[in-house]
């Protein structure tokens, strides 16, 4: 007999299985936020681009004849309306909000970001991102796990690393502490809520250290943060229209978090479908689209609420595409690739490094000339404060200045 | 430990749990271990899905190694693909992978032959490969399932030769003018002996000893000569024109590789934490041995220590051996199997795509708030026909990340029949009341807390006659202490 979701959630002894969460966890509420107040307040939203989004056709090398040679159909004219950032580069015409946070000074614009020995298959290219690993290295953690690790070892609740999403990636997995994925307060909140929770009474955390004590702890976590999160989003509603697309939804939800206050200091959210190998510009236009509206009410409702020059946004994808375009209208898996960075907290703006050199390619692929392990020991030791070299397991030189 | 405890760690530990069956018919653990030694005698090879004509052009390799090539792409001439033949290809492709998914978890749930199923999956994890040809993933899948209790130096040379193995690292690109070292490099660091026990002018050797080890067209391991560096070589100071059979069977006289391998197989079969107590003397035995796997399986699950109270319900479950347990404990039978892909990729392990070649990283890495939710709800949605809503990432779906989001979205009740009748024979000379803490005794390898337990009794007075035994069964499979064995 099939019941409806509400039903089951009344009935189910899944329901019943979070009354086994013993009564220490309402202490976490109690423990945990103080303890989080101690940091420097920023925060940070990182957006990944699923698929490897062609960084050419989004930051297009207008001026650059290499480029409409390489991309005699694909390359997006001028006159098409790219929204000029400087001498040599513009926008894709879809990305009007963004052009429009660009000239707010919000945006900083990183040029042929990638590693050394570059990884063409999706999965592995972005683990290689996720884990901060080097591209022969095989990491199981995320980096920004491993900074959770690092800098809130002390915190009891797993909502500080955020991410909008039924399942938690691999960049928010550390060894001791990973986040928390949630696709919205509600949803999350109605899962682990049950009429049985308060029959529970008297029972001690285990603090044997065993793996039947982490499974407890865990729960004990995942419910008292549900409760949490679910209580104290309630204090915003944000006013802002953003699109009626899952990408704006799920940016609707983190700035409603961040503006009730939730002490998280890192959120990660998702845009897929970026692997445009045919009829590229059409499915990436609408993809720059979304990521741009999106972004765009994300960043006026932080604004609005004078969070803005606490977040900084980090937007990646795991890879760009071959220089030259295929036989179908799109391409193919290639390397590096931009980054952008948007924040009211940043201190040096726009086109942040030399434009793509199409001149010197690697068998058809651009050369990086900015490690991504670069911006992540800048993000973590100048904007969260963190210790990077233990973090990334290495030294990278830091863009100095820039946040 | 009662012997009905001692057998369903076995019975857990070397396969994918018991059945009703086998602990009513309680024999010594030894006696079932040595029936698990003889069931597992016989090679069944996995049958594969019915390879189609799209999937045919997908499945030719690389005619001249190209190092741009995407290792993890379809079609050396996909570009003259239409995006309607793209998809009906990736389609296929999925499809295939799926087929032989769901056919081995049936199998480990059902298969007398629970052992060797149960070190295929080990191997599956340590030979980790990750190919988007179904053919060849299917073929390294038999070939380590055939050689999974036989002597590892074959196995590790048969995996070495597969053609899945040597696309997924670049050896089809490893030439005599242009080494690519990740294939020696892994064969060192993560197959054999481990970081620590060789240089990076081994790797460098090495990789110029499996020049021209490479595969054709019809998915068989081909020698090419004119691509193999026939030079003098110096590889963990021995001196000598080694091609790659000679690294290998260098690599396995360094009895560090089988301390390297003992101390994995001992982390699966065993504990988390190795116990060099415990493993040196296994290692040695298997160093001594040939490599032999069987006799090495074999001492482990007859050592006093396997049975000790610390390795008994101690360790977590992986997502697959929690599904596999929970359809070979209960005979769960799904309508239509597609849901259970969505539940591995949900928890985060799916067979025929492991994270990378280092494998899945297991213990605590597979419990985080959404894997330890969704596996306290699945007893739900086998046994109550509860429906569930998740959406799977999309690196999740690599084989096609342009599917869409409702492609991804999964949310409907799981059409499952579940098999009561022999539990209820076990517990039929159990008076009414102890029934929940004999039933806890069964399925649960940690204690219940009585906390727990009182829960469970007050679930089982609360249902009807005929749920009872549902209600009870459901209520002990979504406690944090299933997810252990």
């Amino acid at each position: 007999m099939p019941t409806s979701r509400r039903d089951f959630l009344k009935t189910s002894v899944l329901a019943s299985s979070l009354l086994f969460v013993p009564k220490f966890l309402h202490a976490l509420d109690q423990q945990g936020v103080p303890q989080l107040r101690n940091s420097n307040g920023k925060r940070l939203v990182v957006v990944q681009l699923g698929g490897g989004n062609d960084g050419l056709n989004m930051v297009v090398p207008f001026r650059n004849d290499l480029y409409y040679k390489a991309r005699p159909t694909l390359g997006i004219k001028e006159q098409s309306g790219i929204l000029t950032l400087d001498q040599d580069l513009g926008f894709n015409p879809h990305m009007t909000q963004l052009k429009g946070l660009y000239d707010q000074g919000l945006v900083g614009v990183l040029n042929s970001v990638g590693y050394p020995n570059p990884d063409r298959s999706h999965f592995r290219s972005m683990d290689i991102w996720q884990s901060g690993s080097a591209s022969d290295q095989y990491v199981t953690t995320g980096w920004l796990g491993r900074y959770l690790d690092s800098s809130c070892s002390a915190c009891q609740v797993p909502y500080n690393g955020l991410e909008v999403d039924d399942t938690l990636s691999l960049a928010m997995k550390g060894e001791l502490r990973k986040g928390l994925a949630l696709k919205n307060p509600e949803k999350f909140h109605q899962v682990t809520q049950n009429r049985f929770l308060r029959q529970v009474s008297g029972e001690k955390a285990g603090g044997s250290g065993s793996e039947l004590d982490y499974l407890y702890k865990t729960l004990a976590e995942t419910a008292s943060s549900a409760d949490y999160l679910y209580q104290t989003s309630k204090v915003y509603k944000s006013a802002i229209t953003y699109p009626n697309t899952e990408f704006g939804k799920n940016l609707k939800t983190t700035a409603e978090l961040i503006n009730s206050g939730i002490e998280s200091r890192v959120f990660y959210v998702s845009l897929t479908g970026f692997d445009t190998h045919v009829r590229q510009q059409e499915q990436q236009g609408k993809l720059l689209g979304d990521l741009s509206g999106g972004l765009g009410a994300f960043v006026e409702d932080l604004q609005k609420s004078g969070q803005l020059n606490d977040t900084l946004i980090l937007v990646f994808s795991e890879f760009g595409r071959r220089v030259t375009q295929n036989a179908s209208n799109g391409t193919d898996h290639g390397t590096a690739n931009n980054v952008l960075l948007l924040g009211g907290g940043l201190r040096q703006k726009g086109i942040l490094n030399d434009a793509p050199d199409l001149l010197n390619l690697d068998q058809g692929d651009l050369k990086y000339q900015l490690d991504f392990r670069s911006v992540y020991a800048t993000i973590l030791r100048d904007w969260l404060g963190a210790d990077d070299q233990a973090i990334l397991g290495s030294e990278f030189a830091r863009l100095s200045g820039l946040v | 430990m009662t012997n009905q405890q001692q057998l369903q760690h076995l019975y857990w530990r070397a396969g994918f749990g018991p059945r009703p069956q086998d602990i009513a018919a309680n024999p010594n653990p030894r006696k079932a271990l040595r029936q698990l030694l003889r069931d597992a005698a016989e090679y069944q090879p996995l049958a594969g899905p019915r390879i189609q004509a799209a999937e045919m052009q997908a499945m030719t390799p690389v005619p001249t190694p190209d190092l741009r090539q995407d290792p993890q792409a379809p079609a050396l001439k996909k570009g003259e693909l239409t995006s309607e033949q793209r998809k009906e290809q990736n389609r296929q492709i999925r499809e295939a992978f799926y087929t032989m998914n769901t056919g081995w978890l049936e199998r480990m749930a059902t298969s007398p032959a629970q052992l060797r199923e149960k070190m295929t999956f080990f191997w599956h994890g340590h030979f980790a490969c990750r190919v988007r040809r179904p053919a060849a993933a299917l073929q390294l899948n038999n070939t380590i399932r055939q050689l999974a209790l036989g002597k590892f130096s074959d196995l590790l040379l048969a995996v070495s030769k597969e053609p899945a193995m040597l696309q997924f690292l670049n050896n089809q690109q490893n030439r005599k003018q242009r080494p690519n070292e990740n294939f020696a490099r892994e064969v060192m660091e993560l197959f054999t002996i481990g970081r620590g026990h060789y240089a990076e002018q081994d790797v460098k050797e090495a990789a110029r000893a499996f020049t021209g080890w490479s595969y054709d067209a019809q998915g068989q391991f081909v020698f090419r000569e004119r691509q193999h560096d026939a030079g003098p070589k110096i590889f963990l100071g021995r001196t000598g024109n080694f091609g790659g059979e000679d690294i290998l069977r260098i690599i396995l006289e360094q009895p560090h590789t089988a301390e390297f391998i003992t101390t994995k197989l001992y982390r699966f079969f065993v504990n988390d934490a190795p116990n060099p107590a415990h493993i040196q003397p296994l290692a040695q035995a298997f160093f001594r041995s040939g490599y032999d796997i069987s006799d090495l399986v074999e001492r482990l699950f007859t050592a006093d220590w396997f049975y000790d109270a610390a390795n008994v319900g101690t360790r977590i479950k992986s997502p697959i051996e929690l599904l596999a347990g929970i359809k070979r404990t209960l005979g769960v039978e799904l309508e239509d199997k597609k849901p259970l892909i969505v539940f591995q990729k949900a928890l985060g392990q799916t067979l025929f795509e492991p994270p990378n070649v280092a494998g899945w990283a297991g213990g605590r890495s597979w419990i985080d708030s959404s894997t330890l939710l969704f596996r306290l709800q699945l007893p739900q949605v086998l046994l109550r026909n509860a429906e569930i809503s998740i959406a799977l990432k999309e690196d999740e779906n690599d084989l096609d990340p342009q599917q869409t989001k409702s492609d991804r979205t999964f949310r409907q009740p799981v059409k499952a029949k579940a098999k009561l009748a022999p539990l209820g024979l076990l517990l039929a000379k159990t008076p009414e009341a102890q029934q929940p803490a004999a039933l806890s005794q069964f399925l649960l390898q940690a204690p219940i807390r009585p906390e727990n337990l009182q829960l469970v009794q007050q679930m089982a007075q609360k249902a009807s006659a005929e749920g009872r035994l549902r209600t009870m069964v459901t209520s002990l499979l979504s406690l944090p202490e299933y997810q252990l064995m």
